[in-house]
């Protein structure tokens, strides 16, 4: 039997079957590839909390934002139009329309903070209680963040300082992505469209907290390896 | 490991206490997953095979970085196609942008899967890779299998707190030998390009690439069918 457009049965129930015979499990227990790492200072940059979890919860938006990486952006079965996940997932338009040239995309992340719980679902498109960036009451200042790579994997990092006048909880922490399509629009405009998503959700398993005068540093790994 | 300009101390490398009981019960979040079904003539499964996919290329990698990385570094990518020409990359939002190109009512050109090509050889780099070691090509000469189209997910199903989607391709052998498949790649075409339809054609890149822990030998007259299974778990 060849391919079919569905997958047989008895081939999707063993490809969805738990890992049994990899001898490599063993070895993936012990290594923390996708992770959180906290840490917190006071006012006077004395380590004041660090933390290190394992970030267990990336979202269908992030599977969707990597299957470009891998499909591509135009289906191989219809002409010239997006691939069902970009379209069903993501709610991109199956063909943007241009007044001329073409039109791309790229995409942005950004790591999140909040101070509420929620639990999580791989549909789940926000935190749910987001702090604001900046010095007033219950905000938290955001510097600019960075990314580096490995073989493997990627990182981003965020600095963030408290100059509210209060201690700060950090309870909820989120990689947000903007997906950004361009074109000319019918104005003879460039155009940016961007499209917001969720693409991981953590809980801390218990809440950070940052004094007023101190400053914290939060980062996400995330390691493309089976 | 990355320090920023802002950042006056490395956070990876402070003593961080970990969670034994964490470290025992650990699930990864993102997984990748490598099934092979080889059937018979007749359609029978005679054997099954599953092993862990570990290999994203540079080229995946360069396609994963977010702009924030291209703004912070001002650096740009260079991505290397399967007949080791290289093309660099820099993507932005302002100016005429710059981006992959994606499908519209105008200027078209497909950045779609290629495919998941086979092999008969290895190699231990995977990073670096940019083809397969041997590849075998399409067609019922000696050596050879004859490549079905490629599968290609409509959406991500999600079952519980996993979601996943599954790409397959199939392969029969009708080559009148045995044929040994020691090494599998996922090749995508790929164009960059601005809105006004400056495009730069890099062609077709490999992106994942996996070495199989056991080689598959196939005989004369069987087929398989090989999925990668992209998912994440809660």
């Amino acid at each position: 039997m060849l391919v079919s457009e569905q997958i047989p049965k008895e081939d999707l129930d063993y490809i969805l079957e738990p890992f049994k015979e990899d001898k490599e499990e063993e070895d993936n227990k012990q290594i923390i590839s996708e992770k959180i790492i906290a840490v917190v200072k006071d006012a006077n940059g004395k380590i004041i909390d660090k933390r290190e979890q394992k970030m267990r919860s990336l979202t269908e938006y992030y599977l969707a934002l990597m299957s470009i990486a891998i499909l591509g952006t135009y289906s191989i079965t219809t002409s010239n139009t997006a691939t069902g996940i970009l379209t069903n997932v993501l709610g991109l338009p199956s063909k943007q329309s241009v007044n001329g040239g073409t039109s791309i995309i790229t995409f942005d992340t950004s790591i999140q903070l909040g101070s509420g719980t929620q639990s999580f679902l791989p549909t789940l498109n926000s935190l749910n209680a987001p702090i604001g960036n900046g010095s007033g009451t219950g905000q938290l200042y955001n510097y600019a963040q960075e990314v580096s790579y490995g073989n493997t994997n990627i990182s981003q990092i965020l600095i963030v300082s408290n100059n509210s006048g209060n201690t700060i909880t950090v309870s909820e922490i989120g990689l947000m992505g903007t997906i950004y399509l361009m074109y000319i629009n019918n104005s003879n405009n460039f155009t940016v469209q961007p499209y917001n998503f969720l693409l991981s959700y953590d809980t801390f398993s218990s809440p950070i907290s940052i004094p007023n005068g101190g400053s914290a540093s939060f980062l996400i790994v995330i390691t493309f390896s089976g | 490991m990355m320090v920023g300009s802002k950042v006056d101390y490395d956070i990876s490398n402070l003593d961080i206490p970990k969670d034994d009981k964490e470290d025992f019960d650990y699930q990864k979040s993102f997984n990748a997953t490598l099934t092979i079904i080889v059937r018979d003539k007749d359609g029978k499964v005679i054997k099954r095979y599953k092993q862990k996919s570990h290999s994203p290329t540079a080229n995946f990698i360069g396609l994963m970085l977010p702009l924030t990385w291209y703004n912070e570094t001002g650096k740009s990518w260079t991505f290397t196609n399967n007949i080791n020409h290289t093309n660099s990359y820099k993507p932005s939002i302002t100016g005429n942008g710059s981006g992959i190109i994606y499908p519209n009512d105008d200027f078209n050109i497909g950045v779609n899967i290629n495919g998941i090509l086979v092999g008969s050889g290895s190699q231990s780099n995977s990073y670096n890779a940019y083809n397969l070691n041997a590849p075998i090509s399409n067609g019922s000469g000696t050596g050879q299998l004859i490549y079905s189209s490629i599968n290609e997910p409509t959406s991500i199903t999600i079952n519980g707190n996993q979601a996943y989607f599954i790409i397959s391709q199939a392969y029969a052998n009708q080559s009148g030998g045995t044929v040994n498949i020691t090494e599998i790649g996922i090749f995508l075409n790929l164009y960059l390009g601005n809105s006004t339809a400056n495009i730069t054609l890099v062609y077709t890149v490999l992106v994942w690439y996996d070495v199989l822990s056991s080689p598959i030998s196939l005989a004369n007259g069987q087929s398989i069918i090989i999925y990668y299974t992209f998912s994440v778990n809660a």
